[in-house]
């Protein structure tokens, strides 16, 4: 096992990390804002003048890439040529949350806000709830680049 | 800064002169009119009837002006300024019928125009389509109703183009003498022609042609040649476009009437509004009876307009088990009228409980600041806020969110030059990038969130922990004033005790003091603390282990209760962190083109990154801390004292929807 990852160094694994960060938010990203999209598409199609505020849903389930690659910023800031197994490792546990959690967290997201397309269809009025209650999801998200970052924040390299 | 007294009030005019009261009552807009129970009534011999006011009418005419406006907005459209205020009208204006039969006129007019395009549109399709299918016969200069002469028999058809004339013919030649295939053209996918054959040899020349899949083309009702149909149908599209043309300027030369449109939409609304209130009433053969509720400050003025009007009338206070039913009204000052936006999106507190606005407004606003925490940021706020204040003068709920977006801007600002944040880091990043070897650490800040985030969350739950004391103290002082001293003492008082005896053995442990009395004093306090806890709790059950459940019950809840709402607290931390660090990242980013050299092209490289970044990180920081502030507020604080569930108060009056009113 040692063997194994020594053969890689602790770049290639810093940069696992870090890659990781940015790819699985992105990709829980992409699929939140995909679905979102799909559905705010069809509202338009009947009524275009709920565009913008249906494009203000769609846009919700995208932070959660913006937060994997601020942590992907972040990680590869840290990361050097000649890091250590140890140093590597420690890059690749810190980006584990916001990876996973950016990930998980923008497909669900996305479910309420294609559900929020739905109140802007039929309720134009109450809308704005709709957003309130994607952005309860939107939290979780933050805690975990919040605990990316301060773990990051604290390995000494 | 309270919750406003209601009276309810009891009412009877003539019937002769109770159109005019409600127009008045209209016009005051301060009386909510309830439906009036007949059972409440005298009953015996009086004959109480409803009188079925034409809301339906009133509120069909009112969507027909409506639909006028959206058809005049769609073929003559206006262009109006963003941020333009309402014009303002007086009230009266809505009450008058002035003016609203010329505006129903032009309504009729403008609705009949454009179903008269709707049905040209349907006729033009019907003629494009005759024109689509006669064009493959235009070279034919025979008339499509000819069937043939005495002895020849005539059949037009289509087949596929890939079939060849040849084939055709020599199938056809096979079958019968005496027939002959004429092509006439051919569109590329089927080629179309003319079967000339003797009139007892058709059956077999069909049959022929069969197996080429020969589709005839039948031309029912149609006379002359193809061209001929063509040109007329041709004719025909002309005339409907000049009709259509004629028909879309009928409608722009009503654009002048758009104002009153929308002012006869107005005075519908205003009729459709009373002619509710009218429906709640019921009346016997010579008067009307009304119930409803009055704030009791406008008493003085509302006795004026019953008196004028020869009502017989009365108002009481609410009684206890009346409390439900009263509507609330809430009265604020200009700080906490912002707090509306909350408590509105939340509940009403019910009649009779805390207005949870003054007690809130403070910490909602500080909260606030904290978690967005940036000079830059708080000056966007303002500005935005004092721009749409100027511009559009806004009205209730709309005001509401202008001043809450400006103390929260002022918040942020403030909270901003504490942590040093300005755009986060960005005077930072360009000192460095003037002189690499810098030694300014960035804007002077009391703490950052970046370093001092232990100390950030440590400060969190210190203000949650007061803010819920706060909420207690609300909640004390009010069940002190209400008589209930003895409630105040045991549920709330209690957790004092146990608060101050953790406290004292805090000190020691945290290593501030030392000193083992308060440690032994403090185990006292608490010991007592818990002891009034788990009295209070039991007082009201009957038998030992209703008090022993109920005391098990206490404890569970205050230790997992308190606990948990605390550490909540812990996101006002969590959101100034992310804010700041996002912000960073993006500063970050947008110097780099500039460190490689600076040049106009990095320069607007720098402006777009930093313009664009800033804008979704401030975007979502907006729309986040307010959520967060929310959930902290009404979720935690509010249930230390806040009683939910008021009906909002809905006097009668006039609310139009395209223009403010003054009186």
């Amino acid at each position: 096992m040692k063997e194994l990852f020594d053969a890689f160094g602790g770049y290639a694994i810093g940069l696992l990390g870090a890659g990781l960060a940015a790819l699985l938010a992105c990709i829980g990203s992409a699929k939140g804002t995909g679905m979102t999209g799909q559905a705010a598409a069809g509202l338009v199609s009947e009524d275009p003048s709920k565009s913008g505020k249906a494009m203000v849903l769609q846009i919700i389930p995208g932070t959660q890439g913006l937060y994997g690659f601020v942590v992907w910023f972040i990680a590869f800031g840290k990361l050097s040529a000649g890091m250590s197994v140890a140093q590597g490792m420690q890059v690749l546990n810190a980006c584990l949350p916001i990876a996973l959690g950016g990930l998980l967290s923008a497909i669900a997201q996305g479910k309420v806000a294609v559900a929020s397309i739905n109140i802007l269809a039929k309720k134009p009025d109450d809308w704005s709830k709709g957003m309130i209650f994607c952005i309860i999801v939107e939290f979780y998200a933050i805690l975990c680049l919040l605990a990316s970052f301060l773990m990051l924040n604290s390995i000494a390299i | 800064m309270a919750i406003v007294q209601m009276k309810k009030l009891r009412l009877m005019v003539v019937r002769s002169r109770k159109d005019e009261l409600l127009r008045a009552l209209a016009r005051q807009g301060e009386v909510q009119i309830d439906t009036v129970r007949e059972e409440d009534l005298l009953g015996d011999g009086a004959v109480l009837t409803r009188e079925e006011a034409d809301v339906m009418a009133l509120k069909s005419r009112q969507l027909a002006v409506e639909q006028a406006i959206s058809l005049l907005n769609r073929y003559a459209p206006v262009k109006t300024p963003m941020l333009a205020p309402k014009p303002e009208l007086e009230k009266d204006v809505f009450l008058s019928e002035n003016g609203l039969s010329e505006a129903e006129k032009a309504a009729e007019t403008i609705r009949e125009a454009d179903s008269r395009i709707k049905r040209i549109g349907a006729e033009e399709s019907r003629q494009r389509s005759l024109i689509e299918t006669m064009t493959p016969w235009r070279e034919l200069d025979l008339p499509l109703q000819c069937e043939g002469t005495q002895r020849a028999a005539v059949v037009l058809g289509s087949v596929s183009a890939k079939q060849s004339m040849g084939d055709l013919q020599s199938a056809l030649e096979n079958a019968c003498e005496e027939a002959e295939l004429f092509s006439v053209s051919n569109d590329g996918a089927q080629q179309y022609l003319v079967l000339v054959c003797a009139k007892e040899a058709l059956a077999d020349a069909q049959e022929a042609l069969r197996p080429f899949n020969f589709n005839p083309a039948a031309f029912s009702g149609v006379t002359g040649t193809a061209a001929e149909n063509i040109a007329a149908a041709e004719r025909q599209l002309k005339a409907l476009a000049a009709e259509k043309e004629s028909c879309v300027k009928a409608i722009e030369a009503q654009s002048t009437q758009r104002d009153n449109l929308k002012l006869a939409f107005d005075k519908l609304g205003t009729r459709i509004a009373i002619a509710n209130a009218d429906g709640k009433l019921a009346h016997t053969d010579s008067v009307a009876v009304m119930e409803g509720w009055l704030p009791a400050e406008a008493e003085d003025k509302l006795s004026r307009i019953f008196d004028k009007f020869d009502c017989a009338w009365e108002t009481a206070d609410p009684a206890e088990e009346e409390y439900p039913n009263v509507p609330v009204k809430l009265k604020n000052n200009k700080f906490t009228n912002s707090m509306n936006m909350v408590t509105n999106m939340y509940s009403l507190p019910s009649y009779g409980t805390i207005d949870a606005n003054p007690w809130m407004a403070f910490f909602f606003i500080l909260f606030y600041g904290l978690m967005m925490a940036d000079m830059g940021y708080g000056l966007v706020m303002i500005a935005a806020a004092i721009v749409a204040m100027k511009k559009i003068k806004p009205k209730e709920g709309t005001l509401a969110f202008c001043q809450l977006l400006l103390y929260g801007g002022i918040a942020t600002f403030l909270m901003g030059a504490l942590t040093g944040g300005f755009f986060s880091d960005i005077p930072l990043q360009i000192a460095r990038l003037i002189n690499p070897d810098t030694t300014w650490q960035g804007l002077p800040a009391l703490f950052s969130p970046v370093r001092d985030s232990n100390m950030l969350l440590y400060g969190s739950l210190v203000l949650g922990l007061i803010q819920l004391n706060v909420g207690m103290v609300a909640s004390f002082l009010f069940k002190v004033k209400h008589g209930q001293t003895a409630d105040a003492i045991w549920d709330i008082g209690s957790l004092w005790v146990i608060l101050l005896g953790a406290i004292l053995l805090a000190l020691p442990m945290l290593g501030l003091v030392s000193s083992s009395v308060l440690k032994t004093v403090g185990i006292a306090v608490l010991a007592v603390g818990v002891a009034m806890l788990l009295f209070g709790a039991g007082r009201n059950s009957k038998g030992i282990f209703g008090k022993i459940g109920a005391a098990f019950g206490a404890i569970y809840n205050t230790v997992t209760g308190w606990f948990g709402d605390v550490l909540s607290y812990s996101r006002i931390m969590a959101l100034m962190l992310a804010g700041s660090v996002i912000g960073q990242v993006f500063n970050t980013i947008a110097v780099m083109p500039l460190q490689k050299s600076v040049n106009p092209i990095t320069i607007v490289a720098f402006l777009i990154i930093f313009v664009l970044g800033h804008a979704i990180n401030f975007g979502l920081n907006v729309l986040g801390c307010f959520v967060h502030d929310l959930r902290l507020q009404c979720l935690e604080y509010f249930k230390q004292f806040f009683t939910d569930g008021g009906k909002p108060f809905t006097p009668l009056t006039v609310k139009p929807k395209y223009v403010t009113t003054k009186d």
